[in-house]
């Protein structure tokens, strides 16, 4: 038996939201699985305006409740989400994982989030009282906790079209080749002319949290691709010294080798 | 290919597609329509504690606790000793050791009562480690040949260690038991299981009340790998004794983390080998083989003679000197898995054959081929390898799927750049059936055939259906020689209170030794066949004429009658950027004699291949310091997914059996077996081979590549 909420609209989505303590559901991948005794959950699956994937002009806004599958059928998708995606567990689970799910369940290893954080991602949150717009990293605080309020939904993903269309790379490392968790991914976005470094992402799992090297990041803007290849360990470096990596199913060791080989060859790749 | 080959439609087949097959989790109410109680083990917090007191939360009418206290008759499970209590004596020795049940109609009142149940210990510090484990259940000595001469002639001694890791079965159904007391005062006792007779004895002697007290029946198994031998036994009689004190059916069915954490896997091992090598051969094997058998002795004995056996592999050495112990330690208690020891102990001497070629700067596929048995050469037993031994020929059949010889060498040669190739390969074999004397002294199998006044026959044995297909393979032989439609002749599930005592599922002795005696029994009911009556045969086992005895106390004789052979080859491709190990390619020529169907032995060899692979690459399982098993969920023990399933061919080679049924031999084991040493032989070439990198462990994961590769002097 499972109580819950099933509104219709966000208006009464939220409206539930800051007066219940029920618990926000969207997908279920992960809720089903921790299966909290007594839970009562607030279903989001049926507002339509949280399953949209739109085109503003400046940003494609992705609804909370917009599935995997959904999105990699979408043409307004970018490619490194996409990539991000298709990796994702499998078929089953991507059918029914969702945008705001990924987000709400502060899992330091949620591969959309990592994909939306190296193109510059923004979250929309709103409540019954109003709303604001975030950063991706501002976000996620640590495993297990956002800043998600109380009487807050997450509404959207937004990418900046801006980035949405460069040049990416993307590597996954799960402990096998399907319905693996990241062990450690790295997602990187960059726009190089004429030979010069005009901007450039990077992030990773493997830190427990979701993060940027703005830095590191600004340090290289400016630079030729060339003199960043010749260069790329040293640049890599630049990165790593900032990273802590979290041992758990695998060691930090692994982690940051694996980070900084891929790096490198990210480095290397620019251009 | 001979008729008895033609693969045919799976007797269960329609059942298990239509999702129609109920097990023992499904039954809504007894076959009589009576009201199942759910019951849940207290399992043990600590590796090794005294219990001192159990406090129960006040228990609501319909409600019972069942522990040692309530067993009737002996509170010692028999397995093979009988050293694993029902419920728990006065200490636990590993976390999850079952203390009591608790009892009730309903599953979340049960649950609700398990959480608020106060158990008070004295702890005692726990042996956890193999290492250093002195305790040992069995302690087993063998050998021939004068060793110690042959290493002081040697021209050079070899000496490496080997380690291996748990497995665990993951069948897709976990462990289930159900008791019903019976109107006449039986007990009846069913469930997921794979040798209705050990759960038998097992229950008649913890409830006390002779054979005839209790029967046991098979319910649909969704898989048992060796996993279901033991350990239904230990849980039959443990609903067997709560049906007892409530006179109520009661049920006990594991959930996935109970099952992962708390049943049987395979024996972690630890071998060090020492070989002699005089004018490019091997003269002299000294192999010291410590498998971790885990708190209780349980099946340990057998799975540590399986093992040491093989110790040499396939290989002819003249002077072999073999010690196998199995350490007690604060774990839960390792039983069978498919290979039974031997995965163990191939591994280790594949490994050791690699790494002592690589050092002469011989190719170790023609190492190996210098050192293959052949037909007639002394087992190491000092048995006979009485047939012929068709590994050259099959050898040759690999080399055609995958260029073996060529990418073996090749490969060798120093690789530079992100990805590197490797290919391995392994040779070993599977000793067919039961071990040793077991079959003639202990099981002395019965198979009987039925027919009844319609015509129709029924098989009557006590070999179980886990996947492996029995009831289809023993039916369609039965039909064979009677020359009737398949439809006529059936076997359902045995039940003990129907079936003689055909022996146990285990060891791929099923096909081989109780499909003979049924074909057998079958030839006999054609020449006697009267239409319109009811008739029966009775088969019993015996051992064919040309087996050397053997005998235990000395490990002197035919282990085994005959052997399946295989042959597997794994390329790789390693990512030294993120440790990735890609399969490119999984190929194998597998020996089993005679398919008796070829889409089950084909669809055995593939599953067991790729069993072999995850045991060798991502099925990790670790207790931490404290002794208890992390990885109990599948997020945290991965097995391989349909897309972890490489390239994979499989190919029958047919050396047939004289004595077993239109000349079969064992499937189920072998296909796991050969793969771990070919995958690790494939990575450690990729790596750059033994001269920078020398890989002597499994489950050898991303993680270990990257490490691995840390430590390589630029």
């Amino acid at each position: 038996m499972v109580n819950g909420y099933k509104p219709g609209s966000l208006q009464e989505a939220l409206d539930i939201r800051s007066r219940t303590d029920a618990i926000p559901y969207a997908g279920g991948t992960d809720l089903m699985v921790r299966n909290q005794k007594g839970a009562v959950y607030l279903f989001l699956n049926d507002i339509e305006a949280l399953k949209q994937i739109t085109d503003d002009g400046d940003m494609i806004r992705i609804g909370a409740a917009v599935t995997f599958t959904r999105a990699l059928e979408n043409d307004l998708v970018p490619p490194l989400m996409k990539e991000a995606l298709s990796q994702i567990a499998a078929p089953a689970i991507r059918n029914a994982g969702t945008f705001g799910g990924n987000l709400g369940n502060a899992s330091d290893k949620a591969d959309s989030v990592l994909a939306a954080l190296a193109l510059d991602g923004r979250v929309r949150l709103a409540s019954a009282g109003g709303e604001r717009t975030v950063r991706i990293e501002d976000f996620f605080v640590k495993r297990g906790e956002t800043i998600l309020r109380d009487d807050e939904l997450i509404v959207e993903v937004l990418l900046p079209k801006s980035r949405c269309s460069l040049p990416f790379y993307y590597q996954k490392l799960g402990g096998r080749n399907a319905l693996a968790i990241s062990r450690v991914a790295f997602a990187g976005v960059y726009d190089v002319q004429d030979g010069v470094i005009r901007s450039i992402s990077v992030a990773v799992i493997g830190e427990g949290k979701f993060t940027r090297y703005r830095e590191a990041e600004a340090a290289l803007i400016g630079r030729t691709a060339e003199e960043v290849k010749e260069n790329a360990a040293a640049c890599a470096d630049s990165f790593i010294r900032n990273m802590t990596f979290t041992r758990g199913r695998v060691s930090a060791e692994y982690r940051r080798t694996v980070v900084r080989n891929l790096l490198t060859d990210y480095l290397t790749s620019l251009g | 290919m001979k008729e008895i080959s033609r693969s045919i439609k799976k007797k269960d087949h329609d059942n298990k597609i239509e999702g129609r097959s109920v097990y023992v989790d499904d039954y809504p109410l007894t076959a009589s329509g009576k009201r199942i109680l759910c019951g849940k083990l207290i399992h043990a917090a600590y590796a090794k504690a005294r219990v001192l007191s159990v406090t129960l939360p006040p228990l609501p009418e319909g409600y019972t606790y069942v522990d040692r206290n309530d067993v009737p008759g002996d509170n010692n499970v028999n397995i093979v000793l009988d050293d694993t209590p029902v419920f728990c004596r006065e200490t636990v020795e590993y976390i999850g050791e079952p203390i009591g049940m608790l009892v009730g109609p309903e599953e979340a009142v049960v649950d609700e009562l398990l959480a608020g149940v106060k158990v008070e210990y004295d702890q005692i510090e726990p042996m956890l480690d193999l290492r250093n484990g002195t305790e040992a259940f069995f302690d087993y000595h063998f050998g021939h040949g004068d060793v110690d001469r042959a290493f002081a002639e040697a021209d050079k001694v070899y000496e490496e260690e080997f380690l291996t890791g748990y497995q665990d079965q993951t069948y897709l159904e976990p462990q289930g038991m159900m008791a019903e007391p019976e109107e006449d005062g039986r007990m009846f006792v069913h469930g997921s299981l794979q040798c209705p007779y050990y759960v038998h004895g097992a229950v008649a002697r913890a409830l006390g009340t002779g054979p005839e007290g209790v029967h046991i029946l098979q319910d649909v198994t969704g898989g048992g790998f060796g996993g279901k031998e033991d350990f239904p036994s230990i849980l039959g009689c443990q609903v067997a004794v709560a049906a007892h004190k409530t006179g109520q059916p009661v049920r006990c069915v594991y959930n996935r983390r109970e099952d992962l954490e708390f049943t049987p896997k395979r024996h972690p091992s630890l071998c060090r080998y020492k070989l002699a090598v005089k004018d490019g051969r091997v003269t002299a094997l000294e192999a010291d083989v410590r498998f971790d058998a885990g708190a209780y002795s349980t099946l340990s004995a057998v799975v540590l003679q399986r093992g040491i056996i093989a110790a040499p592999g396939i290989y002819h050495i003249p002077n072999v000197r073999v010690t196998g112990k199995a350490i007690k330690t604060n774990t839960v208690p390792c039983g069978a898995y498919r290979g039974f020891g031997a995965p163990q102990t191939f591994f280790a001497i594949e490994m050791m054959m690699n790494h002592v070629a690589q050092d002469l700067g011989v190719d170790s596929i023609t190492f190996k081929q210098q050192h293959f048995a052949k037909q007639g050469d002394m087992t190491s037993t000092q048995g006979r390898y009485h047939f012929p031994v068709p590994i050259p020929a099959m050898l040759d059949e690999v080399d055609a799927l995958c260029a073996l010889r060529r990418k073996h060498q090749a490969y060798s040669l120093p690789q530079t750049g992100r990805f590197r190739r490797g290919i391995g390969f392994s040779a070993i074999f599977h000793g067919a059936g039961f071990t040793g004397s077991g079959e003639r002294d202990i099981i002395k199998a019965t198979a009987k055939l039925r027919k009844y006044a319609d015509g129709t026959v029924e098989v009557l044995a006590s070999n179980g259906d886990i996947g492996q297909g029995v009831r289809t393979t023993f039916p369609k032989i039965v039909s064979h020689e009677l020359n009737l439609p398949l439809e006529k002749v059936r076997y359902e599930h045995p039940d003990t209170a129907r079936v003689p005592d055909s022996g146990p599922t285990v060891a791929s002795r099923s096909l081989m030794t109780v499909g003979e005696l049924l074909r057998r029994a079958a030839i006999r009911l054609r020449d006697i066949w009267q239409d319109g009556v009811e008739q029966e045969v009775e088969e019993h086992y015996k051992e064919p004429d040309f087996v050397i005895p053997f005998y235990l106390d000395r490990f002197e004789g035919d282990a085994y009658p005959t052997y399946a052979w295989s042959v597997s080859a794994v390329e790789v491709e390693v990512d030294t950027y993120t440790g990735r190990v890609q399969i490119l390619g999984a190929y194998g020529s597998f020996d089993v004699g005679t398919p008796v169907d070829e889409n089950i032995v084909l669809g055995q060899m593939e599953g067991g291949f790729l069993q072999g692979l995850g045991y060798a690459s991502i099925e990790k399982m670790q207790y931490d310091e404290k002794g208890r098993i992390r990885n109990n969920s599948f997020t945290d023990y991965l097995v391989p997914t349909a897309m972890d399933v490489p390239k994979l061919i499989a190919r029958l080679h047919v050396e047939e059996y004289p004595d077993g049924p239109y000349g079969a031999k064992g499937a189920g084991e072998l296909p796991l077996v050969g793969p771990p040493p070919a995958y690790l032989e494939a990575v450690e070439m990729a790596l750059g081979g033994m001269k920078r990198h020398r890989l002597n462990r499994i489950p050898y994961s991303a993680e270990d590549v990257i490490l691995e590769l840390n430590k390589e002097v630029p």
